[in-house]
């Protein structure tokens, strides 16, 4: 975002980077204080189109390219009047036509080009889909209003549900300190001596402990596997239909060498093959490297492609 | 291997009249292009003919082999070897009219150091040009990267090449573990090898796989020596029974030796004279056919702008204004 600094005043984005760039809706950006400065009067004309101005129609630029913001803006404002939606068009290519003729529009008014004709003919479609208009509006408020509807459930629920919890949270604490006060109570009272009333305590508690647990532990059982099967239905033992294909039969990859044959590399040894090659010293061997590496590599090369093929 | 590679499946041809056939045609091509392009003063003895283009390629391959075998640090074989191939590829569908095989040659040499993990900077390339000053080496550099995709592109992708040294060491080795018959194997690997540089300078490459090739070399130097290795092809090779095959190595030896016999160095005075021919037809017809290669800038932008221009300003040159100019 630095390197777009405000055209007029140059020097105080770079100082400032909390400083805000916005945009008006000739696509040219200006800083706040900019703003402040020249549009006091409210109304202006811009520093580099002279096109006249007025200071609220400023929003906050959003993105880098002040073009963006420019064509954001001016994408709302006919949407607003083309709010067709591809259920009120009977085939796929005429929705997509339809787009296409936004997309035109929008890119007309953003680049400037043919303004005058593009306006007519937003104002003809204005007044020729009126009701449509007015139909499609009036879906889009009320989807937005259950929309907000849903929302608003879900929150309810998620406070209940927490509201729940605190107060199951301090039932338990409540109960625990009745019978420590019970306990103490009846130290004071009871005839029965302390250790016998101390191993009721105890035993009341433990009791108490294993009801909380309890109830944790009460979700609701689920009627549903995973899977999608519903719990306790009985699932069918029929062993499953045998499919029968036809079998894989492995056959060993064969590569057409057009030379005689090579001998395996173990066998380079045992042929005498490795007496006539250098030795590898135990740096090589270290890593892997054997003679016999280098010895197959030299016949398989001199082997290869020595017979002519086969025309 | 070579039995799968790119090299016999598309580089390996039947005979000599083929390879002919291709060269001739990458003659016609150039003479026709350049005669479409409508330019002046054209006429049809400006053009170098078939064998004037040969005697050239061959200076120039000759010049390829003396650069490599003068490189510092010393230039494998294998690297020599992919080298040479590379151009004899390029010259057989492109014409020596067209690109120059001065750079050509050099471009050929970087790429086969770069594809054969022979490391070595450009710096350090260029460094080995000991008749150029540095900025002159500079030029060259820079030439040689405008080509290389071109001759990548020439290549068809195929860069890996199959040279006939491996091959040689395998023979030998096979010799000295199951043809006892022959006593010092060894003998055979100076003439073996300088058969094996001459054949690089030949078709060979393109008509025969690398085994047969140095085969053929053993075989060469053996009789040379005077030692037979008949019983070497019967009884090790397993071609006793398969007559057939035998004989179809036996020709296809003989064409290889022939080809070899057949190299003749390029005559001074006559390389003087159509390098002169050739230096004029670059001159003038490189303009049009100029395909700077711009394979390296990132920026999309600039280069479209440039080139736009080129197209403007070669256009304004060979007097094509069109009517509708904006």
């Amino acid at each position: 975002m630095d390197d777009q600094g405000c055209p007029r005043c140059k020097t105080t984005k770079y100082r400032n980077p909390s400083l805000k760039l916005m945009v008006n809706v000739c696509g040219h950006t200006l800083c706040e204080n900019c703003v402040e400065m020249l549009f006091v009067r409210g109304a202006g004309n811009c520093v580099q189109c002279n096109t006249p101005l007025r200071k609220n129609n400023f929003r906050v630029q959003l993105f880098e390219d002040p073009t963006v913001d420019k064509e954001v803006e001016i994408r709302k404002k006919v949407m607003k009047i083309y709010n067709k939606r591809e259920c009120d068009f009977q085939s796929l290519r005429e929705y997509n036509d339809y787009l296409e003729q936004v997309e035109d529009i929008v890119y007309n008014l953003t680049n400037n080009v043919d303004v005058e004709n593009t306006k007519l003919r937003m104002e003809q479609y204005q007044r020729e889909n009126k009701d449509v208009i007015q139909r499609n509006k009036a879906k889009l408020t009320r989807e937005q209003e259950e929309l907000e509807e849903l929302l608003l459930l879900e929150q309810q629920s998620n406070e209940q549900r927490r509201l729940e919890v605190l107060q199951e949270e301090q039932r338990q604490l409540q109960a625990k300190r009745k019978s420590k006060q019970a306990l103490l109570d009846e130290l004071e009272q009871s005839k029965l001596p302390a250790t016998l009333l101390l191993a009721q305590h105890k035993v009341r508690a433990a009791q108490l402990e294993t009801e909380i647990e309890q109830q944790k532990q009460n979700v609701k059982p689920t009627s549903l596997f995973s899977t999608g099967i519903q719990m306790n239905h009985t699932v069918s033992l029929q062993p499953l239909p045998r499919i029968e294909e036809a079998l894989y039969l492995y056959k060993p990859l064969h590569v057409e060498t057009y030379g005689p044959p090579v001998p395996e590399l173990e066998q380079l040894g045992r042929y005498g093959y490795l007496n006539h090659v250098r030795g590898s010293l135990p740096q090589d061997t270290a890593g892997g490297y054997t003679s016999a590496l280098a010895c197959y590599r030299a016949i398989q090369d001199a082997f290869s492609g020595l017979f002519p093929p086969k025309f | 291997m070579y039995h799968n590679s790119s090299q016999r499946k598309y580089w390996i041809f039947k005979n000599e009249a083929e390879l002919d056939q291709k060269r001739c045609s990458a003659n016609e091509a150039f003479r026709n292009k350049v005669i479409e392009s409508g330019k002046a003063g054209v006429n049809e003895s400006m053009f170098l003919k078939r064998n004037e283009e040969d005697v050239l390629f061959r200076h120039y391959e000759r010049r390829l082999l003396d650069f490599c075998c003068a490189f510092k640090p010393p230039m494998p074989k294998s690297v020599v070897g992919t080298a040479l191939t590379y151009f004899r590829r390029f010259y057989l569908n492109n014409s020596v009219m067209e690109y120059h095989p001065r750079i050509i040659m050099l471009t050929c040499a970087y790429l086969s150091c770069k594809v054969d993990e022979f490391n070595v900077s450009s710096t350090q390339f260029v460094g080995n040009l000991l008749q150029e000053t540095p900025a002159g080496q500079e030029r060259v550099l820079e030439q040689i990267l405008e080509y290389e995709l071109l001759l990548i592109q020439q290549l068809n992708f195929h860069l890996v090449v199959h040279n006939p040294y491996r091959p040689l060491e395998g023979l030998l080795i096979d010799l000295k573990t199951r043809y006892p018959a022959l006593e010092n194997p060894e003998s055979l690997r100076k003439s073996a090898d300088d058969f094996l540089t001459q054949a690089v300078m030949t078709d060979a490459g393109l008509l025969c796989s690398p085994s047969q090739i140095a085969l053929t070399a053993i075989l060469n130097s053996a009789s040379r020596a005077g030692l037979s290795m008949e019983s070497y092809l019967n009884e090790c090779l397993g071609l006793k029974e398969d007559k057939d095959s035998l004989s179809k190595m036996f020709e296809l030896m003989r064409r290889t030796k022939t080809l070899l016999k057949k190299y003749e160095l390029p005559k001074p005075e006559e390389v003087n004279i159509y390098k002169q021919k050739l230096e004029r037809i670059h001159a003038e017809f490189s303009s049009s056919s100029n395909k700077r290669k711009r394979g390296y800038e990132e920026d999309d932008h600039v280069a479209k702008e440039a080139r736009l221009e080129e197209e403007v300003r070669s256009f304004f040159s060979t007097g094509f204004i069109k009517a509708d100019a904006y």
